[in-house]
């Protein structure tokens, strides 16, 4: 059993609050990602799981027992680190063997275990190898295999691939989930990357300024993200600036730089919209993925019928901008229009599949639905709409 | 291009003289070692060996001998024990103790040896100690330790601190941890840092001067009191074996630090 619970944990350094109140259960066998930014605390977070931190603050369990003081040495985790930390001196086989040997283990016992892990993780031919002549893909295959010799409870990954080039690290993250699956042991990793964390991730956890501001499956966090912080972090968005006109009872009408009103369709039963003053100032976020793009000659567009068009009985709204294209920027296999609409711009992505390219100058229609747009208020929480 | 390579030249050429001009005394203290003649004057006359013999021959220099070995090793222990552990303490919590380690540990190289040398040796007579091995060796100790410190601070900062973690995550205490995953990247250091502090002890002579009675006498102290009865070529004899152990010494550590750096060379 090794569930882990982290109750109102916290470190500080000096005046510096580094880790603030994480509070988190993480189920036995699961596969949590902690995602941040640099400086976010999740790597403190981190090395508090190992032991290799104290807390100034909380409680951390693993399984029954409360493990808050207690040594990284005496901690059922094992961790996998940045830079990898293999022993220089020695062989790559003594270094899978090394926590075995901390433990007691016999000479040939350990290195008949440490040969059986590295094959595992297909580095058994390096076994004599100086670690520090190996490839970082290697060195990382290396050190993995070290912490899993333990057979630990847990396993702390932290940012192990971000030193890797992008091809080594997305195999890389194909292999750690199968291992992962193999070994049903619960797993924390600690990433910067948010595909790294989406292909990984049982459920994302993601930190800000020291505190854990989400947990939630990868596509919870990402659709209905918690404040605007994490709509911003998970991916590209537009935000809009605007100043709430009205409130119908199934509507909320923004008028915004855009020189357009947009509307926005209330769900019955969220009472958000309801604490909504008229002026009060909110940010709108237009994803491009929902913003759709055609010539703006070949559209039948009426701003006044968009505006006075009622929410429709699926809930959805049409909203429309017309604007000029400034700049295409091509992005491999998608293609980005920054477009400027009255004094702001928005940008917007076509794959390079699509038919009709635009080019600068080009004047298009963007439109989207009401109902694919989420509001935050100016304290950057999110408007239950 | 040609004026720079000009420059360089008269550059070397004048840091050579310089050197030459401040290392002849040894040439002179080495040659003169082998004058057959009672008095010190260079070039001698006459050479031989007659005064290594003699020195062979002399219990009190000989005993000098074992009392600098002693001392110096006495010193080299507690030196780098006390400044490897410090600079390791200092580097793994930097805290506020550590801010005031480094000039305080500092103090003791900024005080005058004749002062330290004075104050000790009433210290240790009323401590009971008076003029023995230990006093000696805790006088040098305390000059030795600093040194030692701040070479394991250049050491430690070049350490991947990462390694500790990774031995203390995998099931290594406190001690074994240092002595697996640190130790063996800092060796080469702490064994500079030793072979500083035994050389330190082995030329030190103020401190020794005063703490040291007829049996304890260390090489310096004892060359001292025969250079006060009469100027003899025996003085220079003794500052060969001195030189040479130093030098011994020093290819040593020049052999041990870089052997690693020479095995990848060959390799």
């Amino acid at each position: 059993m090794s569930e882990i619970t982290l109750a109102g944990l916290e470190k500080r350094y000096g005046d510096t609050l580094a880790v603030e109140d994480v509070s988190v259960t993480i189920d036995d066998g699961e596969l949590l990602c902690l995602l941040g930014p640099s400086g976010s605390g999740k790597s403190t977070t981190l090395r508090m799981l190992a032991g290799l931190e104290t807390p100034t603050d909380g409680e951390i369990r693993i399984g029954d027992e409360d493990v808050t003081d207690r040594p990284a040495y005496e901690r059922t985790t094992a961790t996998v680190f940045q830079d990898w930390a293999l022993f220089p001196h020695k062989t790559v086989l003594e270094n899978v063997a090394f926590g075995l040997k901390m433990q007691g283990m016999g000479k040939d016992e350990r290195r008949e275990q440490a040969r059986e892990m590295l094959e595992r993780v297909r580095m058994g031919e390096y076994a004599d190898d100086d670690p520090m002549n190996l490839s970082g893909g290697q060195k990382q295959r290396v050190a993995l295999a070290r912490s899993l010799a333990v057979n630990p409870d847990v396993l702390l990954l932290d940012e192990p691939l971000s030193n890797l080039d992008k091809r080594l690290s997305e195999d890389m993250q194909i292999e750690l989930r199968e291992i992962h699956a193999e070994l049903e042991e619960t797993f924390v990793h600690v990433t910067h990357d948010q595909d790294e964390a989406f292909t990984l991730a049982d459920r994302i956890g993601i930190m800000a300024d020291g505190t854990l501001v989400q947990v939630g499956e990868p596509n919870e966090v990402y659709e209905n993200p918690k404040n605007r912080f994490i709509e911003g972090f998970l991916g590209d968005t537009n935000f809009v600036a605007g100043e709430v006109e009205r409130t119908t009872a199934d509507s909320v009408h923004v008028e915004t730089e855009l020189g357009r009103e947009v509307v926005l369709p209330r769900t019955a039963g969220a009472d958000g919209a309801a604490a909504l003053a008229a002026g009060e100032s909110v940010a709108l976020s237009l994803r491009p993925e929902v913003l759709s793009i055609e010539p703006a000659d070949a559209a039948t567009f009426d701003g006044e019928a968009d505006r006075t068009q009622p929410v429709r009985t699926d809930g959805s709204t049409t909203n429309a901008v017309v604007g000029t294209i400034e700049n295409v920027l091509y992005r491999g296999s998608t293609i980005r229009y920054s477009v400027a609409v009255e004094d702001t711009s928005l940008f917007v992505e076509r794959t390079v599949a699509d038919s009709g390219a635009f080019d600068a100058g080009d004047e298009i229609r963007i439109s989207w639905d009401g109902a694919d747009v989420l509001a935050f208020r100016d304290d950057g929480s999110r408007v239950d709409l | 291009m040609h004026r720079e390579r000009l420059e360089n030249a008269l550059f070397r050429a004048g840091y050579l003289a310089i050197l030459t001009f401040m290392l002849l005394p040894l040439a002179v203290v080495v040659v003169t070692s082998f004058a057959e003649s009672g008095n010190l004057a260079f070039p001698p006359e006459h050479y031989s060996l007659v005064h290594y013999r003699t020195f062979v021959e002399e219990t009190h220099w000989l005993l000098a001998f074992d009392n600098s070995l002693l001392v110096g090793v006495g010193t080299t222990i507690i030196a780098t024990t006390l400044g490897v552990t410090a600079a390791f303490g200092h580097e793994i919590d930097d805290g506020r103790a550590g801010q005031v380690l480094a000039p305080l540990v500092l103090i003791p190289l900024l005080i005058p040896p004749i002062i330290l040398g004075i104050s000790m040796r009433v210290y240790f007579v009323r401590a009971g100690i008076g003029a023995s091995y230990p006093s000696i060796i805790l006088a040098h100790t305390l000059w030795a330790t600093p040194l030692v410190y701040f070479v394991m601070r250049s050491v430690f900062s070049r350490f991947d601190w990462q390694l500790l973690d990774a031995a203390k995550d995998l099931g290594a205490g406190p001690i074994r941890s240092f002595v697996y995953a640190v130790l063996p990247n800092v060796k080469h250091g702490i064994f500079v840092g030793a072979l500083l502090a035994f050389i330190i002890s082995l030329q030190e002579f103020v401190m020794a001067l005063f703490l040291s009675s007829r049996s304890t006498e260390t090489i310096p102290v004892v060359a001292w009191t025969q250079i006060r009865q009469s100027l003899d070529p025996m003085v220079s004899v003794v500052s060969t074996f001195l030189i040479i152990i130093s030098l011994i010494a020093i290819v040593i550590a020049t052999i041990a630090t870089n052997l690693d750096w020479l095995s990848k060379q060959l390799s």
